[in-house]
């Protein structure tokens, strides 16, 4: 039981370094790339042909990563304003239903944003004139199937911890 | 109906709002028998509009900002400017906490990053403590109609108005709500006659040495988009490189090693926006096909007439809104169902944007929920009643502020 729990943890941390990495890398390729674009643009009158468009698709990849992150941190925007009012061991319930509801919800976007991705790989979709487009738009199933395994995961922690966070779910 | 007070409960009881937004689409598409694959279209949508690239780039320069020195040194210079009217640093403070938001976006940050400095000054100063509190916490909200505020750009893109417009039209609103506060502040602190020193060209010249590295932001960034060389998403790009090189290279306030955990906190903010940004494309674009504006409007149009029983309406929606709701969140949301309603009834989309955001900023600190409140209380440790009390001056300085933008049209939009 305990190397079980002991490879789950060593999981865990890689996870949280491998999504702080993601973050970091396209965060800061972005700032980079970006600031070359404009650059170009002005003092050379010139422009990279990809450049807009990574640009874009990195926003998509942020936005999955952060969220995924959130998710993590059990941080994602909500309001709690009828939670408070329910008996302790009702919140811990109600909690438990809704991260299941969650990764739910998570898991089903992640199946058909696959179907999403697997059309556009049968159809040979590219983006920046040559890339294949599946391999830009594969964060989606990847990461909100990551998100459904994370409130999957709070769902079974939540009986066992004691939540009192001040500030709820809000950033 | 029976899944919407469902889906509305679930809210209430602290689900994820984006998992909510995207089970009403999945419903709704799912029996208009729509593909659900249109449902993740849709999301990967968010790679399709150049200006998002905007808010990434200036929710990180703004945690990074906060995270170095800069709050210091901008409380110094303003300060130095300022600090010779009476009750100076009273006024000092509301400057400095509105020109922090309008970059950082994310209020909450500013009553972080700033309250700490300004709240211990202030204590010493004399000021009474019930007056710093509230200044703190409403001052934190201060600044959300000042470009290039975040909350401003999101509302263009949804709304589908030029952010170069909207970044005009808050400047007077946003003037006006500082204004009436400063006065206030003098006007409450008569007593504490002395300022904080006379006015020195050597203090001002000192800070402002201190400050070169800051000082060029403002000015590249905001002249840069007032006068249409950048647009807002080089712009962001501008600042955030800037920010970056500065605070991490050259006066190494913000070392590597803290970094990743700085992007990291930003990047949970950006992507609980955008991921409700993204899965309400859907759910948006689905209601307006099935006409839910025009529903609404013809309900409204029901009982009320003119504008202005309208802006009445509509004030009293946004000021609850505001109190349950972030204004991110509510931008997105809301707006879409709301703007063609709005221009019915006359209201010009820039000015509903400017009423919509002064509204929101007051729904911060509306008692008994707003975000604000809860922040500060935690920030300062004090029971949330003294919050309440504290912020309730501001609360209707504030109130009187959005009713004069509301009701005071040109305001916004006399410099389009």
């Amino acid at each position: 039981m305990s190397s079980t729990a002991a490879i789950f943890n060593k999981l865990e941390k890689a996870g949280t370094l491998a999504e702080d990495a993601v973050l970091l890398v396209i965060l800061i390729s972005m700032i980079l790339l970006a600031g070359t674009q404009i650059f170009l643009r002005n003092f050379f009158d010139y422009s990279l042909f990809w450049g807009d468009e990574m640009l874009r698709l990195m926003v998509l990849w942020l936005t999955v990563a952060g969220g995924l992150a959130a998710s993590r941190m059990d941080k994602h925007i909500s309001i709690e304003v009828l939670d408070r009012f329910l008996p302790g061991p009702m919140q811990v319930a109600t909690k438990v239903f809704i991260d299941l509801f969650t990764a739910a919800i998570c898991g089903l976007f992640s199946w058909h944003s696959a179907r999403f991705v697997m059309g556009s790989y049968e159809f040979g979709d590219t983006l920046m004139t040559d890339t294949p487009a599946w391999m830009l738009q594969i964060i989606l199933p990847v990461g909100f199937g990551l998100m459904a395994y994370r409130h999957l995961l709070i769902a079974i922690k939540r009986p066992f911890v004691r939540d009192d966070s001040p500030a709820g779910g809000k950033p | 109906m029976i899944i919407a007070i469902a889906l509305v409960l679930l809210v209430l009881l602290g689900a994820p709002l984006f998992a909510v937004i995207a089970a009403g689409a999945f419903w709704n598409f799912y029996h208009a028998d729509i593909d659900l694959q249109a449902i993740a279209i849709e999301f990967y949508g968010i790679a399709e509009m150049p200006i998002l690239l905007a808010i990434p780039l200036f929710t990180f320069a703004g945690y990074l900002l906060s995270e170095s020195n800069a709050p210091k040194r901008m409380v110094r210079l303003t300060s130095a400017l300022l600090g010779w009217m009476p009750a100076g640093l009273a006024v000092v403070s509301l400057v400095a906490c509105a020109f922090f938001t309008a970059f950082t976006g994310a209020s909450g940050v500013t009553i972080i990053a700033l309250g700490a400095i300004l709240f211990p000054a202030m204590q010493q100063a004399g000021y009474p403590e019930k007056f710093n509190l509230g200044l703190v916490t409403s001052a934190g909200s201060l600044g959300l109609l000042f470009a290039p505020s975040l909350p401003l750009i999101l509302y263009g893109v949804i709304a589908e108005v030029p952010i170069e417009s909207l970044f005009l039209a808050g400047l007077l609103p946003g003037f006006l709500m500082l204004i009436i506060l400063s006065t206030y502040s003098i006007w409450k602190n008569r007593a504490i006659r002395t300022p904080l020193g006379d006015f020195s060209w050597q203090e001002v010249r000192a800070a402002m040495r201190e400050s070169m590295w800051e000082i060029p932001l403002p000015i590249v960034v905001l002249g840069g988009i007032y006068s249409g060389f950048f647009a807002i998403s080089e712009a962001a790009a501008v600042t955030a490189l800037y920010v970056l090189i500065i605070d991490v290279l050259i006066l190494k306030e913000v070392s590597f090693r803290k970094l990743p955990s700085i992007i990291r906190e930003s990047m949970i903010l950006v992507g609980g926006i955008m991921m409700i940004l993204g899965v309400s494309r859907a759910s948006t674009n689905f209601m307006i096909d099935a006409g839910i504006p025009q529903q609404l409007l013809e309900w409204i149009s029901g009982f009320v007439t003119g504008e202005f029983a309208f802006m009445v309406m509509l004030l009293v929606f946004l000021l609850i809104l505001g109190a349950i709701l972030d204004v991110f969140s509510a931008i997105v949301l809301v707006v879409p169902l709301i703007l063609p309603v709005a221009t019915q009834f006359g209201v010009h989309p820039v000015h509903l944007g400017i009423v919509f955001l002064a509204t929101m900023q007051l729904g911060y600190i509306t008692p008994p929920v707003g975000l604000n409140l809860f922040i500060a209380g935690y920030r300062f440790d004090r029971p949330i009643v003294d919050i309440y009390l504290s912020t309730l001056p501001f609360f209707v300085f504030l109130m009187f502020s959005v009713l004069l933008i509301a009701f005071w049209p040109a305001l916004s939009l006399a410099l389009l």
